[in-house]
């Protein structure tokens, strides 16, 4: 029986979802990760922070959030498995599931620090609209983050190096995107125009997809014995 | 053979380069215009130059403001020195606009501008103002030898062009010369030289990016007064060489040949595209102080003519042939090490390698 490629990265991701959320650690581990370092920043500066030092914080967090979450191997990361799946499955097939993987679980790690962040450090900067625009603009992130990251991952998985290695080659890459969500919450909380959110949405979305792109094309070869 | 003709060509380049950033003098211009403590009406200014030659020939030296082609003569007074150059000021009953140029003309160092020399408070503002016409026509050009221009903030660190622009360029062609290797690589399923090709390319373009860093840093620290700014061009720069930093640390952690070049092809064909990304276009939609960058004007912009291009083309051919060279040493010492080895602990193989291993 052949697969079309949506059956088959659906078939893929939920089976990915399944493996990986019946080790139950490793979500629970995630999730507690980003809300005690929600809370480690609420500790640290207070329940009413400016704007500018809740802006950087939050992306400071879901950063180091997304980096717990992407350079972790998967339950499928190991020589056997992949060696399996290497006879069954199109590795752009394997990516693409990967890369929805990732972002799912950025997507829901991102919601939970944003509500963390309002429970915690206040919403005093984020009133109607803005919560709404900063909600956005952490998915965006968080897609962003995995289109870049998922590559690296599995890179890193594949050299068996771990958690270090994953970290060391995706976090120079992760800077840019910190500089433009950055740059888009400082927009979202000083009031200005849709024109310069969605410019700044606009340029995470590209570098996010550039960077998918380019994983998608090379993913295969780090799949060849 | 191809590398001693590189050598020498890079050579004679870069000693040529080298000599003129040392031996070619900076031309004049302007540094500020200050009013002469005591003077009311009429108002005297001093005009202050740098490199210029104000003392010789002062009586044939002239003074304008307004705005670039709408401008009326001030009265030169007298030279005080080289460097200053004292002058009345003239007022029409009407301004156009309040924020004045000032420009000086002089046989020998030519048309001077200082822009927005002065403030004007006193005089009526009106578009239709108009300016008394000038005595006679500027003559054009000067009597200066081959210099390089004179540009505000950066006066005599211009010189840095010929250093830190061509180690980018120098970083470019190398991680270009790295990214065709990395992909001869990934199109084989055998261990080929390209892995080390790919490797020592990218090792000498991290060296050039460090270099570029560097050299920005120190003109950072002269024209904008600090070592580091937060811009999207200088950020680029960093991310890419923390990317190529991170190429090697990759090709660290592995140790089984065939595995590390295809993972470490892998990455450097991303590692390049998101470099051409991130230095390339990005900066371009972003503001920022660097030059050439979203509408910061490139040196070209106000340079067409000048003597720089004399310089800079040969830097730039200069830096990058001794960046091909430093990438040829390193990648034949890296496969005469390996050789070694190999005699080392398979001497039956040592003079005549299997096929598949990583030399030619």
């Amino acid at each position: 029986m052949t697969l079309s490629r949506a059956q088959a990265v659906k078939a893929l991701l939920s089976h990915t979802l399944r493996t990986e959320f019946r080790k139950a650690h490793g979500w629970i581990g995630l999730a507690l990760f980003s809300l005690a370092s929600a809370y480690a920043a609420y500790r640290a500066v207070g329940a009413h922070p400016e704007a500018a030092t809740w802006n950087a914080l939050i992306w400071v967090v879901l950063m180091f959030s997304a980096f717990n979450a992407l350079a972790r191997p998967l339950a499928d990361d190991v020589a056997a498995v992949r060696r399996y799946h290497m006879h069954l499955i199109d590795p752009r097939d394997y990516f693409l599931a990967r890369m929805l993987y990732h972002g799912v679980l950025l997507s829901a790690l991102s919601l939970i620090i944003q509500l963390a962040f309002s429970l915690f450090l206040g919403t005093e900067h984020l009133e109607g609209m803005r919560s709404a625009w900063m909600a956005l603009g952490m998915q965006t992130t968080a897609w962003a983050m995995a289109g870049t990251i998922t590559l690296l991952g599995a890179l890193g998985a594949r050299a068996g190096a771990g958690f270090g290695l994953t970290a060391v080659l995706g976090l120079p890459l992760i800077i840019p995107i910190l500089l433009l969500s950055a740059r888009l919450g400082d927009a979202i909380m000083s009031g200005l125009g849709a024109a310069e959110k969605a410019e700044s949405l606009l340029f995470l979305g590209t570098f996010g997809g550039g960077a998918a792109a380019m994983g998608y094309i090379l993913f295969p070869y780090l799949w060849r014995e | 053979m191809k590398e001693r003709i590189a050598l020498g060509v890079a050579g004679v380049l870069l000693l040529y380069v080298l000599g003129m950033i040392a031996l070619v003098p900076l031309g004049p211009g302007l540094i500020a215009l200050e009013p002469v403590s005591g003077s009311v009406s009429p108002l005297r200014y001093e005009v202050v130059g740098l490199g210029t030659h104000f003392a010789g020939q002062t009586h044939q030296a002239r003074v304008f403001a307004g705005r670039p082609g709408e401008v009326w003569e001030w009265r030169v007074i007298e030279a005080r020195n080289d460097a200053r150059l004292v002058v009345e000021a003239v007022w029409p009953e009407k301004l156009k606009t309040k924020s004045l140029d000032l420009f000086v003309y002089h046989p020998t160092d030519g048309t001077l501008l200082l822009e927005n020399a002065l403030h004007v408070g006193h005089v009526p503002i009106d578009d239709a103002a108009a300016y008394p016409p000038l005595a006679s026509p500027v003559p054009a050009g000067d009597n200066l030898g081959f210099h390089f221009p004179f540009q505000p903030q950066i006066f005599e660190s211009i010189r840095n062009l010929m250093l830190h622009v061509p180690m980018w360029f120098a970083m470019f062609f190398l991680s270009g010369l790295g990214f065709f290797a990395s992909v001869r690589q990934l199109g084989s399923a055998r261990l080929l030289p390209a892995d080390g090709e790919a490797h020592s390319a990218s090792s000498v373009a991290l060296f050039f990016g460090i270099l570029g860093l560097l050299t920005g840093s120190i003109w950072a620290r002269f024209t904008w007064g600090t070592w580091w700014v937060d811009d999207p061009q200088l950020n680029g720069a960093l991310v890419t060489v923390l990317v190529y930093g991170g190429y090697h640390v990759l090709r660290a952690s592995l140790d089984e040949p065939m595995l590390r070049a295809r993972l470490s092809s892998v990455y450097n064909l991303f590692a390049f595209v998101i470099l051409i990304v991130l230095l390339l276009i990005l900066p371009r939609f972003s503001e920022s102080l660097h030059p050439g960058k979203g509408g910061n004007p490139g040196f070209n912009t106000y340079d067409l003519d000048s003597a720089l291009r004399w310089v800079f083309y040969p830097a730039v051919v200069g830096w990058s042939l001794l960046g091909w060279l430093l990438y040829r040493i390193h990648f034949r010492y890296h496969r005469l090490r390996q050789r070694l080895e190999m005699s080392e602990s398979h001497p039956s193989t040592a003079l005549n390698p299997p096929t598949g291993t990583p030399w030619r």
